[in-house]
């Protein structure tokens, strides 16, 4: 099978006419299917810069395309679409629209990090995926992910009170994903413990939810973290040449 | 008193032979082609050298000062053999200018000749201006000028150097590899990179052989400290859209069509035999092999014979080399060509 001609003509570029005539044939709908040009046309000599300045792309760089990462990949086994060694070649040559093709795969990573141990280059490609997530949104190429978001929820409590309250977590991440609360697992999650917990820690449990106590002398702490962070964003949209945040 | 050895050829490989043999206090003729001595290095004016950094001029400047500081050598410029006789221990030559030479045993150093980019003419090479060799951008560097597009003098943002042009080639019956071009090209990407930072260097390449201590030193460096960026991909045309270049292949890691613009690009030129082998295979009836290079009969017991007892070879006369393999050859040919003066009648037993 001609796999090489199949995978390059991709349905985006295969363009019909409704109606047309040519020399007076008449070759309307799929008599006249065209393949529009699929030759890449240029590069984009920033993108290995963009991605290698986000946290965890730092030695993209160094990579030899010898394909340890993909072939040791969890999500690779699954899906062979999910392909970091290739990502990392269109990263590194800036084949951007390439890239973007993948936007709805990229993120599927899990973190295992049996690349990382596979890669004879110490090129860390987990980190390369996790930056290229990142890049990809904030590009404004995918939307935040689920896990993001319950990522946020919970690093903003953390930075905020220096601790976790898991029911205010998991309240703001329902709500910010716009699901219901009552979700049947946690209804049962919830009537069990009441069950079976002891009514002290039921007490400290509703005083907590209510006063949402922090760790002593937090105010240092949360500001020192608040000014990495800060750094950090700013650093990463400097890279990516966006706007300072909120200007967007 | 014993006949001085003749050496053809003052390149790397000739200026080695040549020292090696005076400081054993043995007397040499040098008949050199060109006005003056160095070979490639020299007469093509390369930049800094692969692996030691320094200047062509300086190090091989070196090797030739003091071959011509030597008393032991007496020095012939601009002339060739043309005629050759006699047996180990008592050969006779005569110049083209119709000096005449005693040697008790001759060296044959002439080394290669450039691959010559007009027989690629797919790639654009005589077409476009902007489109150039390596010894060209070897001569931009070493001469001052910098790194400049030929047709207006514009300092390039993008430049592709594609490998392999000249070698590996059956279309061309150029079926070797000429052994320093992937090296030489990552070198020389890094001093474009050095000084024009804002230019991206492209090397497009069907395997790279930046063999041995090369590949830390020039693939991995090239890469990591320099950010040139490596494209598997035999280059099928060069054209041009009116204002750029225009490359065109397939980016076979990606199985998709490229047809990226570039400002310049630059051809890896092989090493070919030397133009005159048919000449100097008939004059010292020496053979060559399938290639067209010097044959060696040997390459474990004596290193530099050839079919002819008493002449020698060494360098890229016999096939790409580097110079310190050349120079490395030059001395184990002076080492060969010392016994066979000092022995004759033994050696021809032998
Ligand atoms: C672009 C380029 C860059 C390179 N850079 C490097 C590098 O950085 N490092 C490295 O190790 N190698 C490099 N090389 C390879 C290097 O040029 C050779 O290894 C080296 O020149 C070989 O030396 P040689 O003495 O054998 O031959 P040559 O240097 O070719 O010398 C041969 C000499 O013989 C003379 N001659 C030829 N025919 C006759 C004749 N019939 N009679 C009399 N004299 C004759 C020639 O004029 C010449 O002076 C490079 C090659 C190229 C093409
Ligand atoms: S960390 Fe991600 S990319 Fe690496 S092996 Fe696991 S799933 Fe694959
Ligand atoms: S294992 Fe490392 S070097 Fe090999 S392809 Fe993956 S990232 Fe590149
Ligand atoms: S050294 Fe590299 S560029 Fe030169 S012929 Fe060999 S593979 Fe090609």
């Amino acid at each position: 099978m001609p796999i090489h001609e199949k995978s390059l003509i991709r349905p985006e570029n295969l363009v019909e006419h409704d109606e047309l005539v040519i020399d007076g044939v008449d070759v309307s709908g799929h008599w006249s299917t065209f393949i529009e040009t699929r030759a890449i046309s240029d590069y984009n000599e920033d993108l290995q810069d963009e991605i290698g300045a986000l946290g965890g792309g730092e030695n993209i760089h160094r990579c030899w395309q010898c394909g340890s990462c993909t072939n040791a990949c969890t999500v690779n086994a699954i899906n062979p679409d999910f392909n970091p060694r290739y990502w990392i070649y269109l990263i590194r040559l800036g084949m951007e629209s390439e890239l973007v093709r993948d936007k709805d795969i990229i993120w599927q990573c899990v973190s295992c990090n049996k690349c990382t141990y596979a890669c004879p280059r110490d090129v860390n490609p987990e980190g390369v995926m996790k930056a290229t997530a990142h890049w990809l949104e904030m590009k404004g190429h995918t939307e935040k992910k689920p896990s993001m978001i319950f990522d946020e929820a919970f690093s903003e409590q953390v930075f905020d009170t220096g601790k976790i309250e898991d029911g205010l977590v998991l309240r703001q991440f329902f709500q910010r994903t716009g699901q219901p609360l009552t979700q049947p697992w946690l209804v049962t999650l919830v009537t069990g413990l009441i069950k079976r917990f002891p009514v002290f820690y039921l007490m400290r449990l509703g005083l907590a939810t209510v006063f949402r106590p922090r760790t002593k002398g937090w105010s240092r702490a949360k500001a020192a973290i608040n000014e990495y962070v800060e750094e950090v964003e700013a650093a990463n949209r400097k890279a990516l040449k966006l706007d300072a945040k909120g200007a967007e | 008193m014993t006949k001085p050895v003749l050496i053809v050829g003052g390149g790397p490989a000739g200026l080695s032979a040549a020292h090696a043999l005076a400081s054993a206090g043995q007397k040499v003729v040098m008949v050199e082609k060109e006005d003056r001595l160095g070979g490639a290095p020299i007469l093509s004016g390369y930049a800094k050298l692969v692996p030691s950094h320094e200047w062509a001029k300086d190090a091989i400047g070196g090797m030739v000062s003091r071959v011509e500081g030597n008393d032991l050598v007496e020095v012939h410029l601009g002339t060739i053999v043309d005629k050759f006789d006699g047996n180990p221990g008592d050969f006779k030559a005569t110049l083209k200018n119709g000096k005449a030479i005693e040697a008790g045993a001759t060296i044959l150093t002439t080394g290669f000749t450039h691959f010559d980019s007009v027989n690629k003419p797919e790639w654009g090479f005589g077409t476009y201006p902007d489109v150039v060799t390596t010894t060209q951008v070897e001569q931009m560097l070493s001469s001052g000028a910098g790194v400049k597009c030929p047709s207006d003098g514009r300092e390039p943002d993008r430049v592709a150097i594609l490998l392999c042009v000249g070698s590996r080639d059956r279309q061309i019956g150029r079926e070797w590899c000429s052994k320093i071009c992937c090296t030489v090209s990552a070198n020389i990407a890094m001093e474009i990179r050095e000084s024009l930072p804002n230019c991206n260097v492209y090397i497009y390449y069907m395997d790279i052989r930046t063999f041995g201590l090369y590949e830390g030193d020039y693939y991995w460096a090239s890469q990591e400290e320099y950010k040139v960026k490596y494209i598997k991909a035999r280059i099928a045309e060069v054209t041009s859209d009116g204002k750029r270049l225009l490359v065109k292949g397939e980016d076979t890691l990606v199985k998709r069509p490229i047809s990226i613009p570039f400002d310049m690009v630059v051809h890896a030129i092989g090493m070919d035999p030397n133009v005159d082998n048919m000449t100097i295979s008939a004059v010292f009836g020496v053979d060559l092999n399938k290639y067209g290079y010097v044959n060696k009969t040997s390459t474990y017991a004596h290193l530099a014979e050839t079919n002819r007892p008493g002449v020698f070879v060494a360098g890229s006369a016999t096939g790409p080399e580097t110079i310190d393999d050349s120079i490395a050859q030059g001395q184990a040919a002076a080492m060969a060509a010392l016994n066979m003066v000092r022995n004759p009648v033994l050696e021809a037993a032998e």
